[in-house]
């Protein structure tokens, strides 16, 4: 499990190594949000622009302390001379004003633009991937030449997101260039009842006027079509979208592979964009493009890096006219994330539980007037800790005393090797650690049953038997989970050692 | 006319244990408590219009279900025509299209439209992302209860992919918590649906001491304003404090939470307790604690050992005897051996021909209180080895409260046979242990 970094780390540490490459990549790429933030920016010897590193706008400016301005510049890239550091550290980053999180209309306002459904108007970090697809869409729909693309990606790196966008920019293109706009067809396989009918959703899409053939299936009247030259040359391009296209895969493989040939058919019209999380779905099942030369193109949607969340969430929080987030406690958000999958849902789910914990320390402590009302480090750690932590620990230590006894003998037995063992086993080696206690052992027909409450629990694997005694238990919990739960109590101290 | 106080005051009682309401409100003050975190985070999602995930985990019997149904309770109140509640088990509705079905029946019989059982699975599934999105525009939240959580998490997901993929849109309103006694129920989920399911868990633990004590006092102590005449309910009230404070009703109370401390375990016992309550004198005293805890911890095995015959109790000391004297495997003739010597040593008047004997070791390997350890059924009976299946402890339970037991013990169970006392005596319960003697003499 990755570790939280330190709450109290100082702006000095943080500010490491990459301080000049972040300042260099939002300038490489086009957001509207470097526009406004540059526009915004009054001129000052340590302008961004001038790509001079930080390090000599320290020296330029002796009013300010160190730490904090190296750490804002690599941030912020505003920076205001006359205020003092520790007055920087809690107003906003772009001068806003601290917001009231009492007053219901901003909370709300601000969690909505948190969201995960909520989809901003711009969609920052993104770029290149989105660029590469629209030109791929817009090359075949100028030649009228059918294609597959497939997308790949983690879970919550943007796929979808970008996709509706494409769609949208096909759109304006199309208007301005005076091109066609394809049909568009966005199909979520999950919610299909069966993997061939997707066929059935291509073929109405295509032909809604005709109705639909008994006698062949959708799939044969799809390669039919597709392999003669049209009579009717109106016949427009048609672009599918399948989400989520592991969920066609089957044992034969016949649907996904079928799905992919549509595009080869000579007169065929469809341009075929397939997004999953596997990077080597194309690879593993479809090795039979290959040798037709028509695999699909590959755009992988890597995992977000710190740099890029605290882009996104601050591109998020822009809309608002007041600061809601300390940017330490973003970071160190968007740290975490990143080191653990690089899912944006996760962060925006952080940052909303952060708001919370601020909300709670409100309702607890009457005054509000000398607390800072910006969501700080140690909210954001605590929203931070409760994603990550699992309830094992907590769990085994309010487990009563026998059940406790159970999992320090089944330690012990695992320890000489042997990772499962049966329970008449385990009953023997119960009976010993209870003799060492002088605690009277219970029965084996309430060990058991102890037994298989643990076992619901996920914390004992039982299998089956016939017989009671020979069902066999494995331990599913690690044991280093159990030495830290049970450290408190002497006996199971000494009995672990 | 004390009969029938005694009895109204049971009722009243019985009645308090079965309602989950009344016993985990004495839990709800607190804001650290499960059931303030709960209602804050549904009741925020109701009125923010915003969707929300989470998931209950904890041992069974811990009350999770119960604090969600006292939550909504709370919030159907606050907010009558802004909640509908959906609920589904995974036990039973495993199936994807079981469960879609059954989304769109209870939304039917909620909206009061016509549910049709012949609809396909995509017709459901359309009509509950249809309703969603109604939902949605008329600020209706629909909170999706997924008890046995992990069950729906066997197989593709497609109902929990579905489910929370719905939520990712802004036009509806859902909130889904799932309950399980799982504790890794999130690690099972695939990781599409980990991703759109939000971290938020809430641990429902067994309760500690000091909680157990304010839920008895809680449960046990008789209202004062209540049809009862007044000094029976003080009389009542007042002896069951002394028994709370007593030293001996706590030792009751960590016996049974040592094997399991759950909710629903204590409810059973205190229902058991009170029972028990003797409808003439009207008032608990600390022996219907006691006999309410022998109900729930019940041996089976010495049940069985107080109906046997003194022959059979013999036979097993004398195998207990072989045991300790470190012989691994014995037989029939092993265990006659033993039991002539005792008779040699000891001029017990039991003694018994061989025939009888064998046909009480036979009612021993019915009873399974032995078996035979090897798997040969060519020998006869009296060749083939066997061994108790009875620990020592509870040999000697069985043999303290077997009331004909005559004989007395000699080394049993610990090593120091010189250290006996080698008396025999008509008398019943004696037991000869090497620390603790009780002789009850004649």
């Amino acid at each position: 499990m990755p570790s939280i970094a330190g709450n109290r780390s100082s702006p000095m540490s943080i500010a490491g190594s990459d301080v000049s490459s972040p300042q260099k990549r939002r300038l490489r790429s086009n957001s509207a949000l470097l526009d406004d933030l540059v526009s915004s920016i009054p001129s000052n010897p340590c302008s961004p622009l001038k790509n001079k590193s930080p390090r000599r706008c320290m020296a330029d400016s002796p009013n300010r302390s160190q730490a904090n301005v190296s750490f804002l510049d690599r941030v912020n890239n505003v920076t205001k001379m006359t205020k003092s550091p520790k007055k920087k550290l809690l107003d906003s980053f772009l001068d806003k004003p601290i917001w009231n999180p009492t007053d219901l209309e901003q909370l709300s306002a601000v969690k909505e633009a948190l969201h995960v459904s909520t989809s901003p108007s711009m969609i920052v970090c993104r770029e290149d991937e989105q660029k590469r697809i629209a030109e791929f869409c817009k090359q075949c729909l100028e030649q009228e030449k059918a294609g597959s693309l497939y997308i790949c990606g983690c879970p919550g790196t943007g796929k979808s997101l970008s996709m509706e966008n494409v769609k949208g920019s096909l759109a304006v293109w199309a208007k301005e260039t005076g091109g066609q706009l394809p049909e568009i067809l966005t199909i979520s396989c999950p919610s299909l009842s069966s993997t061939s009918e997707i066929f059935n959703k291509i073929l109405g899409k295509s032909q809604p006027q005709k109705k639909l053939n008994g006698r062949s299936t959708p799939l044969k009247q799809l390669q039919q079509l597709y392999s003669k030259k049209q009579q009717s040359p109106g016949m427009k391009m048609m672009l599918v979208i399948a989400d989520e296209l592991d969920y066609l895969i089957t044992k034969d493989r016949v649907v996904l592979h079928d799905l992919f040939m549509l595009t080869t058919l000579p007169f065929s019209k469809v341009i075929l964009i397939g997004i999953a999380n596997a990077i080597d779905l194309a690879d593993r099942f479809l090795p039979k493009l290959q040798s037709l030369n028509c695999k699909p193109m590959v755009v992988s949607f890597r995992a977000y890096s710190m740099e890029q969340i605290i882009i996104i969430l601050k591109q998020r929080l822009m809309a608002l006219p007041y600061a809601v987030f300390q940017p330490q406690a973003l970071e160190l958000n968007a740290r975490k994330v990143a080191a653990a999958s690089g899912d944006m849902r996760k962060a925006l789910g952080i940052c909303r539980g952060a708001i919370e914990m601020l909300e709670t320390e409100l309702r607890e402590s009457a005054c509000t007037s000398n607390l800072s009302a910006m969501v700080r480090v140690d909210h954001m750690a605590i929203a931070l800790s409760r994603a990550y932590k699992s309830p094992i620990v907590d769990t085994i230590q309010s487990l009563p005393q026998h059940q406790q006894i159970i999992l320090c003998s089944a330690v012990k037995l695992f320890r000489r090797g042997k990772k499962d063992t049966t329970i008449g086993e385990l009953n023997k080696s119960y009976i010993d650690v209870c003799k060492s206690t002088l605690i009277p052992p219970v029965g084996i027909m309430e060990l058991s049953c102890m037994c298989r409450v643990l076992g619901d629990q996920g914390i004992l694997k039982l299998g089956q038997s016939r017989d009671d005694k020979l069902r066999r238990v494995t331990l599913q919990v690690d044991e280093a989970d159990i030495l830290f739960a049970l450290q408190g109590i002497r006996f199971f101290r000494n009995c672990l050692q | 006319m004390g009969r029938r106080t005694a009895e109204e005051a049971q009722v009243l009682l019985r009645r308090r244990l079965c309602d989950p309401n009344f016993i985990f409100s004495v839990f709800s003050d607190s804001p650290d408590s499960n059931y303030s975190k709960l209602k804050f985070i549904v009741s925020s999602s109701v009125t923010e219009a915003c969707n929300n995930s989470m998931l209950l985990l904890g041992p069974r019997g811990c009350g999770k279900i119960a604090v969600l149904d006292l939550v909504l309770e709370d919030l159907l109140k606050e907010y009558p025509e802004m909640i509908s509640v959906i609920k589904l088990n995974g036990l039973l509705h495993c199936d994807d299209n079981c469960a879609v079905k059954e989304i769109a029946r209870q939304l039917c019989i909620e909206h009061e439209l016509m549910f049709s059982k012949m609809a396909s699975y995509d017709d459901n599934s359309q009509f509950m992302i249809a309703m969603l999105r109604e939902c949605g525009l008329a600020h209706k939240t629909v909170v999706f209860i997924l008890d046995e959580f992990d069950l729906f998490a066997q197989g593709k997901q497609r109902l929990l992919y579905s489910l929370l993929d719905a939520m990712q849109s802004v036009s509806s309103q859902a909130v889904v918590i799932g309950v399980s006694c799982r504790l890794d129920a999130d690690q099972l989920l695939e990781k599409r649906v980990r991703s759109r399911f939000s971290h938020r868990k809430l641990l429902f633990l067994p309760p500690p001491k000091d909680d157990l004590q304010r839920l008895l006092k809680h449960i046990l102590l008789l209202p004062t304003d209540s049809s009862l005449p007044h000094d029976y309910v003080t009389e009542f009230n007042s002896r069951i404090s002394n028994i709370l404070a007593d030293k001996r009703f706590i030792e009751v109370t960590d016996k049974l939470s040592d094997s399991d401390s759950t909710f629903s375990n204590f409810l059973r016992f205190l229902f058991s307790a009170v029972s028990y309550i003797d409808l003439r004198s009207g008032f608990m005293t600390l022996d219907n604690f006691k006999s309410a805890l022998s109900t729930i911890q019940r041996q089976p095995k010495l049940d069985c050992l107080k109906d046997c015959s003194i022959l059979e109790l013999y036979m097993m000391v004398c195998m207990k005897r072989l045991e300790v004297k470190e012989q691994g495997s014995y037989n029939f003739n092993s265990v006659m051996k033993e039991y002539k010597s005792i008779h040699d040593s000891f001029q017990t008047s039991d003694n018994y021909s061989r025939t009888v004997c064998i046909r009480a070791f036979e009612h021993l390997l019915d009873r399974q209180l032995i078996e035979f350890a090897d798997r040969g059924h060519n020998q006869s009976i009296e060749f083939r080895s066997v061994k108790l299946l009875i620990s020592s402890s509870e040999l000697h339970q069985g043999l303290k409260s077997n009331r004909s037991c005559p004989v007395s013990y000699l080394g049993f169970g610990s090593s120091n046979s010189s250290k006996t006392n080698g008396i025999l005596k008509d008398t019943k319960y004696v037991v000869v242990e090497t620390k603790s003697v009780q002789h009850y003499e004649d």
